[in-house]
């Protein structure tokens, strides 16, 4: 069976996400350059300190200051910003690079050679899975070509052993972990911006599911009417107190019908007002917009809230039916009731159908929170699972 | 091999523990490959023979221990013995031969412990490689200098600057990399606690709609009882030959839903099995908000609230998402007047029936964990006429 992890996947992640990663792409640009800059001010120190010559030194540092001002005019440039960073991400890459690889062949040495390290770990700040294939193939490349193309630059002084393929073989060992490492790292990063998205998204239907339970139970729903009545009332005596003219009965009016009317409408008959400022008052109304109420609601509940240091990074925060030290027993009943009750009609969601809900547990995050073994179990007899559940549960709930 | 390669490619979804687990299992195959190369390489080396059998030796049998501590769940104690091999390997190799390959192993292991992604551990095995290369190369760098070399003083000051400069280099995004991902992490346990707290008031419906329909609750129902111990036997066998066996577990799950949960697994009268097996099936409750209640309701969530994405989707700061001052300032008298209206907190008798006071909202408005929704204009306006939102709304 082929996984499709993403498929249920909330859609309006992807946006959100961006925007996340924007904020740390920005700073992940400045220590970047903060790098670069100073490892220039070391690379000058060096020419001057080997009288390297004027030309050496003059085409080394144009080569810093080239970077450096691509990377200014790419982060002042705010259009698509988030673009832009990635664009200056990989020139950047690949430019230290290449200033490391003509340090090497204006330095034939050993001790040179290993500034393709000190360069990976300065593109290693980015963390990020185009830049990571980049650094680490540039690394290789660059590596394995510099060793069996020009073998004298590892000649060592008073010895005549070749050591070629054992450091041939050294560095393709030390790639390969370090792509492990970066990959795990960077999944592991990029999941933290999924978990943060995903949890956004999941506390407005949370707030969403509330309202609807509430509704069901007390089988009321907010009265706008009694609201905009008692904001009149509000802004005239506010008005009176402040002294200024009753500004606030037109945008109550309009909030009122915003409710009834089309957009269309309301730009004629409210022509004062721009589109985006009725979208702006949009989220004011009461009854079609939800805003309001959700803010409501999380304001309520919001409050007396802490967080201490243990929970941070605590693996019982995350929610599962496979937790570590649990009981083998525990993991298969606590993952049968949840089963059980997918198929089951309960207030705010129907029974779902056995394909749905093989579906979702094969292609969602819920395939992760339950046993591997037992989530196989399920998957390869989910028809055995269905009979079980259809001839007991017949006709209850 | 396939389960690993598998492990990697879905790592994201695995517990901290697991993972951990995971690098010590790559970083092992990593190790035996080195320890395996260092029986070739044993011909540059300076050492006698014994030493050259006996020490790839010794770190076979180290790697055995750390594959065993690995097997019973040590993983922070296997991921040290892993650390202490590649070190170990470092100073054998750089020791042994004084060839440039050997040097490339400092790189290698500061990598591993980087792998690890632990900053204490990175500080102080870190710190003590990237020492004891400078204090090699101050020492020994004569050995590695290359016939192209300007000179030894030359080559060894190039050698130590990138050490260091690795070394600083991971250090410093070891910090940032745990600034960043401590407070994303403080965000999101922060946020979880709130959704525990609608799935609260969510789940205490739910009850009140069961009572009031006068039906019999879900876990007290014989049926869905013996459709749970059904499954539970048929997957149970694929385990155990008496699958059988895990009935009275399941027994044992339903009679907790009407006890004092807690004070069974505080009773020390009570033998230690029993209380283990109360303390784990507590987070799958059924008639409590527990983790099985709050999946069942995030997994709910997927057929809910599919309206589109604009940008202020996530924005409950009034200060944020209105520009105008009359809009803020009507925003916030339809905050406060919801407050004040609207059920939203539970009753002395743990129903939700109550409103909050025009004191309780005052006191949620100036408080410090508000400035979320409202700003300090905002709360100094509210506060200047305080009278008139108690009064007329």
């Amino acid at each position: 069976m082929k996984q499709e992890t993403d498929k249920y996947q909330f859609p309006q992640l992807e946006i959100y996400k961006e925007s996340l990663e924007l904020a740390h792409l920005k700073r992940k640009t400045i220590i970047f350059n903060s790098f670069v800059f100073v490892l220039a001010g070391i690379v000058l120190y060096y020419l001057l300190q080997l009288d390297a010559g004027l030309d050496t030194i003059i085409s080394t540092m144009i080569m810093f200051v080239v970077l450096l001002v691509i990377n200014l005019a790419f982060y002042s440039y705010d259009q698509d910003h988030y673009n832009n960073l990635k664009i200056v991400m990989y020139i950047s890459t690949l430019g230290v690079y290449i200033i490391a690889i003509s340090l090497i062949f204006r330095f034939p040495t050993p001790s040179m050679f290993t500034a393709l390290f000190l360069t990976y770990a300065i593109t290693s700040i980015y963390q990020d899975y185009k830049a990571m294939i980049l650094s680490n193939s540039a690394l290789f490349i660059a590596g394995s070509l510099l060793i069996v193309r020009f073998p004298t630059i590892f000649e060592i002084v008073g010895t005549s052993d070749s050591q070629t393929f054992f450091i041939l073989v050294f560095l393709i060992v030390f790639v390969i972990l370090l792509s492990l490492s970066s990959y795990i790292l960077i999944k592991r990063k990029t999941f933290f911006y999924n978990q943060l998205a995903q949890i956004k998204e999941s506390e407005i239907r949370n707030i969403e599911l509330l309202l609807e339970i509430e509704k069901i139970k007390t089988g009321k729903h907010l009265d706008s009417e009694k609201y905009y009545e008692s904001l009149k009332i509000f802004s005239k005596e506010l008005s009176k107190k402040i002294g200024i003219e009753n500004v606030f009965d037109r945008k109550i009016e309009l909030l009122k019908d915003i409710k009834t009317l089309d957009i269309a409408d309301v730009l004629i008959k409210y022509t004062e007002y721009t589109l985006d400022e009725i979208n702006e008052i949009r989220y004011m109304e009461l009854e079609v917009q939800k805003k309001m109420s959700m803010i409501g609601i999380k304001a309520s509940k919001s409050y007396g809230i802490e967080v201490s240091r243990k929970e941070i990074f605590s693996e019982s925060q995350f929610k599962s039916f496979r937790h570590f030290g649990d009981a083998n027993y525990v993991k298969i009943v606590s993952f049968v009731v949840f089963y059980t009750l997918l198929k089951l009609d309960k207030p705010y969601l129907l029974e779902l159908e056995e394909s749905k809900v093989k579906d979702i547990l094969l292609n969602s995050e819920y395939f992760y929170r339950v046993d591997r073994e037992i989530i196989n179990i399920y998957l390869d007899n989910n028809e055995v699972f269905d009979t079980i559940v259809k001839d007991h549960m017949k006709g209850v709930r | 091999m396939k389960m690993i390669i598998n492990r990697i490619l879905n790592s994201e979804f695995l517990t901290f523990n697991e993972v951990l687990r995971l690098k010590v299992a790559i970083v092992t195959i990593f190790l035996f490959i080195f320890v395996f190369l260092s029986i070739p390489l044993s011909s540059f080396n300076n050492f006698t023979l014994d030493i050259n059998i006996f020490v790839p030796l010794g770190f076979s049998l180290l790697l055995i221990f750390t594959l065993l501590l690995m097997l019973f769940n040590l993983n922070r104690w296997a991921m040290h013995f892993s650390i202490y091999t590649i070190i170990g390997l470092t100073i054998y190799y750089v020791g042994g031969s004084n060839l440039f390959y050997g040097y490339i192993l400092f790189f290698v292991t500061l990598t591993v412990i980087i792998f690890y992604q632990d900053i204490i551990t990175y500080l102080l095995y870190g710190g003590a490689i990237t020492v004891y290369g400078v204090i090699y190369i101050v020492q020994k760098g004569q050995s590695i200098v290359g016939v192209n070399s300007s000179g030894p003083e030359v080559s060894s000051l190039t050698y130590q600057i990138i050490l260091i400069g690795f070394y600083v280099v991971f250090l410093i995004q070891f910090i940032i990399s745990d600034n960043i991902y401590e407070k994303m992490n403080n965000e999101w346990v922060r946020m979880n606690k709130v959704l525990e707290k609608y799935q609260d008031f969510s789940l205490e419906y739910l009850k009140e709609i069961t009572e009031e329909q006068g039906k019999e609750l879900l876990y007290k129902d014989v049926k869905f009882q013996q459709t749970i111990s059904e499954l539970s036997i048929f997957i149970n066998e694929f385990f155990e030959e008496k699958g059988e066996n895990i009935a009275e577990f399941v027994e044992f799950y339903f009679f907790l839903h009407d006890q004092n949960i807690e004070e069974i697994i505080e009773d020390k009268n009570v033998s230690v099995m029993t209380r283990k097996y109360a303390k784990e099936f507590r987070k799958y409750l059924m008639d409590d908000r527990s983790e099985l209640v709050s999946i069942l309701f995030n997994f709910s969530t997927l057929f809910k609230g599919d309206s589109g994405y604009d940008e202020k989707r996530y924005e409950y700061s009034l200060d944020k998402l209105f520009t105008n001052k009359i809009d803020k300032l009507l925003s916030l008298a339809i905050l406060y007047k919801y407050l004040k209206t609207e059920i939203t907190q539970y009753d002395k008798w743990g129903k939700i029936e109550r409103i909050l006071t025009h004191e309780e909202v005052t006191e949620l408005f100036v408080s410090k964990e508000f400035r979320e929704f409202i700003s300090f204009e905002q709360v100094n306006f509210y506060l200047d006429n305080q009278e008139l939102f108690e009064k007329y709304l």
